[in-house]
């Protein structure tokens, strides 16, 4: 298990849990729960989060970071939906659905709004990109020259859970991310996509 | 000099002497030195209390604001106005310099034979003293017999609030038939109240007409530049009452026995009537019996460019009558003294005099005999205001400020809790100086009353014996003034809301220490000048530094030392002593300008210092806005603006 996230004082600032209403407030305070979400999502590698868990079950890796037991204090469901979609906007987060990656876009706007129609969509998972897919898709080019793997095939099984890539970056990565980011290169023609659902497989130019 | 610098209040108003009463206030006087206008000196309000008479400069109300004493005024004249020359009044200064026989002179020839039965106390004055403007103890009051209809004089003696069962009532003079002891009560008190309501003057003539005035001037004076009048030219006299046309030289109407208009009005205007133009020509006309005020630089006159000249001049009168500097070393005055000259009473000269001879008296024997004269005097007030309806409606005044004195009694036996309410009435008190619609010049409008109203409220906040904005922190919200400000006038005078917060919205172009505030939700408020909102954060700043230092009461689970603690509203108002509202109100604003964030949880809505925004977010703004003050900025370096 890796050590616990050290979280910033903030976190234990009561005030934090609480909406502001001064504008300029209000935006630091997104900031600075989106740059907290991420840095703790970096930190136990969570590549995305359930709300309902998040919020919930006191028993899920995520749920400290919006529930702070010792100040007896907890982040509303309605406002961190703000968060995310204060992320989106930046690139840093997309509500996921579990059958199409590209009808996060719509969804997502719904659910940042009031949260009623994200629910009803399933709006619940939220990818977080501590890393976008295209930073994914770099580091994984860059693998891929570094280990000589140019022009070979490996399977997303291989890429994730496989012993060759043991210890980079990409290790452990959910496979749906790593789909992600392997559109990204074969949009840029780096790579090509073979296979079935299954068993996809990936060879790299 | 005659006219000497004064102080102002805070509220750029004449700071009272402590038994000054305010009688009249006018705008739009301009001021005259000789036949010159003063350059510095010619717009401001004109102040008339019993002791001076106070130009309080418009523009530049510091540096020359003047004022005269009456105590140094020999004569007064005034001057009815004609075409574009304004209605003046003018005062002339006492010449120490002169010899008496010259003073005596022009009094001689201006006073009338009546002259001759001024009062005691006035003839003690010596010729220095001579005043033409002595009125007579002649009472004006009449009662109507009910048998014949006749009218008959008040007897001048008579006085309403020592009057009782007892006091002997002539008959009537046609068919002497003695009246009921209420029937001369109410003509003597309706005569009263129908008076000035300030002045206790002795007997302030019949209504001044001053166009009569040229027509009596007229013969004596052929060379005046009076307005001719083209009918009456034998200077006859009307009756006021029943209107007809009596020999100059009476003193009672022929017909109806109605006493007839002071004399000495016209006397005084047939020196005064000078054209007051620069143009030194038809000066010379004046006639012989004002030599002083010609030779005199020192001549004031005020020139009312907006009216209120009579009242002014009426009132006037009535305080160089009762000459209430004379009092002014000696011991405060009782109470008692005070309502019987606002009563007006006729013959009050008679009353004024055991009231000097009364210090005479010491130690505890004269204090045991003042209360006893002043509990005397208590009983016949309250006596003469049962006694019937219409009496009671003329002393209510005297009525309510009797009933707050024994309430002031009462609370003050029962201990020092109600210390509040014993301010308020003290404070009722020391609003004497109040300004009401009656002393303020009518043709000036609701706009003198209003800023008279604003100077009021000033004072009434900055005062520091009352501290009223400081108890309240600095800050109090306009309804709470307005009614703390009603209270104090003990019930009289009240102001209306909406005359209230027009007047409060006056503070600013007044430049008055005070000023009005609007917070977001429309709240309105009255603070200091100097406070602003940057010192008010800094001193919720400062006090909130101060609970890092300070352990909270219980246990928090938070590092207090970093954060300090969230404070309630209620907190706020606590600590500085301001109202929940206001505290609130303060809050806000202060989260508002990022100083502070909040905290809504069980415990209610809580301030904290704002550690959330620590400057990242300064830059936020927006992007729009910065674009679009860069675009300007471009433009006008490249000239375009």
């Amino acid at each position: 298990m890796p050590s616990p996230f050290p979280f910033p004082k903030e976190h234990s600032f009561p005030p934090f849990y609480t909406p502001q209403i001064n504008l300029s407030t209000r935006h630091a305070q997104l900031s600075k729960w989106s740059s907290l979400i991420l840095s703790f999502c970096r930190h136990h590698r969570i590549f995305r989060i359930s709300l309902s868990d998040a919020t919930a079950s006191p028993t899920a890796t995520v749920y400290p970071l919006f529930n702070n037991g010792a100040i007896n204090r907890r982040l509303d469901l309605s406002y961190i939906r703000e968060i995310v979609e204060f992320m989106r906007r930046d690139g840093r987060a997309e509500w996921c659905s579990p059958t199409a990656a590209g009808g996060g876009e719509s969804r997502g706007g719904g659910g940042g709004g009031g949260g009623t129609k994200g629910d009803k969509e399933g709006g619940d998972l939220v990818w977080v990109y501590w890393r976008t897919p295209e930073e994914w898709a770099g580091l994984l080019e860059r693998w891929v020259e570094e280990t000589g793997n140019k022009g070979g095939v490996l399977t997303v099984y291989e890429l994730t859970e496989g012993e060759g890539t043991r210890g980079s970056e990409f290790w452990g990565l959910d496979q749906e991310l790593l789909i992600k980011a392997i559109q990204v290169l074969v949009k840029k023609g780096k790579a090509q996509t073979m296979g079935g659902e299954d068993n996809l497989g990936v060879k790299f130019f | 000099m005659f006219l000497k610098h004064i102080d102002l209040t805070t509220a750029l108003r004449p700071s009272y002497l402590p038994d000054e009463d305010l009688l009249f206030v006018q705008d739009n006087v301009g001021l005259y030195e000789g036949k010159f206008k003063l350059p510095n000196q010619q717009n401001g309000q004109v102040y008339l209390t019993s002791h001076r008479i106070c130009y309080v400069d418009k523009a530049e109300p510091r540096k020359y604001s003047v004022a005269l004493d009456l105590k140094d005024v020999e004569r007064y004249e005034f001057y009815a106005g004609f075409l574009k020359s304004s209605p003046k009044v003018t005062l002339i200064p006492k010449a120490t310099k002169r010899s008496s026989l010259q003073q005596r002179s022009p009094a001689h020839v201006s006073i009338p034979s009546r002259s001759g039965n001024s009062s005691p106390a006035h003839r003690q004055e010596g010729a220095l003293r001579v005043s033409p403007v002595e009125p007579t103890p002649v009472s004006t009051a009449t009662w109507v017999c009910t048998i014949c209809s006749f009218s008959n004089p008040v007897p001048s003696n008579f006085d309403p609030t020592a009057a009782n069962a007892h006091t002997p009532l002539p008959p009537c003079l046609a068919c002497g038939i003695k009246p009921t002891l209420t029937h001369v009560l109410k003509a003597a008190i309706s005569n009263a109240s129908t008076r000035q309501p300030s002045g206790p003057a002795l007997q302030t003539p019949l209504p001044v007409r001053p166009k009569q005035i040229s027509e009596l001037t007229s013969p004596q004076s052929p060379g005046l530049t009076a307005p001719p009048r083209s009918s009456d030219p034998d200077a006859s006299f009307h009756c006021p009452r029943c209107t007809f046309a009596n020999h100059p030289s009476l003193l009672s109407c022929e017909i109806c026995g109605a006493s007839l208009i002071s004399h000495d009005i016209p006397t005084n205007l047939a020196q005064s009537p000078r054209p007051t133009t620069e143009s030194p020509g038809p000066f010379l006309n004046s006639i012989a019996p004002a030599p002083v005020g010609l030779e005199s630089p020192e001549n004031v006159k005020f020139s009312f460019r907006r009216g209120g000249e009579k009242i002014f001049y009426e009132r006037l009168k009535g305080c160089m009558t009762q000459r209430k500097w004379l009092l002014q070393n000696a011991p405060p005055i009782p109470k008692s003294s005070r309502s019987d000259g606002a009563n007006g009473v006729p013959g009050a000269v008679g009353s004024s005099e055991p009231e000097r001879q009364r210090p005479k008296i010491g130690g505890i024997a004269g204090l045991e005999r003042q209360t006893q004269a002043m509990r005397k005097n208590n009983e016949l007030v309250i006596g003469n205001a049962f006694e019937d309806l219409e009496a009671l409606m003329a002393s209510a005044k005297e009525i309510v400020a009797l009933a707050e004195s024994f309430a002031k009694q009462v609370k003050g036996a029962g201990g020092s809790s109600a210390s509040e309410n014993a301010l308020l009435a003290e404070s009722a008190s020391q609003l004497g100086l109040i300004t009401t619609k009656d002393i303020v010049g009518s043709n000036g409008g609701d706009s003198l009353y209003l800023s008279e109203l604003a100077r009021t409220l000033a004072e009434f906040l900055t005062d520091d014996r009352r501290g009223v904005l400081r108890k309240a922190g600095g800050v109090i919200s306009l309804v709470d003034l307005w009614a703390m400000f009603n209270r104090a006038r003990g019930g009289v005078e009240l102001v209306s809301p909406a005359d209230f917060e027009k007047a409060a919205n006056l503070w600013e172009k007044l430049e008055l220490p005070v000023r009005l505030r609007v917070f977001k939700s429309g709240v309105k408020v009255v603070q200091g000048k100097d406070r602003t909102d940057e010192s008010t954060i800094g001193a919720l700043l400062a006090w909130m530094k101060d609970l890092h230092e300070f352990p909270p009461e219980r246990e928090v689970p938070w590092d207090w030392h970093e954060f300090g603690r969230g404070v309630t509203a209620r907190d706020v108002a606590e600590r500085f002593g301001w109202s929940i509202g206001v505290a609130e109100e303060e809050l806000e604003m202060a989260e508002e300008k990022g100083v502070l964030c909040r905290e809504e949880g069980i415990e209610g809505l809580k301030f904290w210092e704002n550690f959330i925004d620590t400057g990242e977010g300064k830059g936020y703004k927006d992007e729009a806005t910065l674009k679009a003050e860069l675009t300007l900025k471009m433009l006008k370096e490249s000239g375009f603006i």
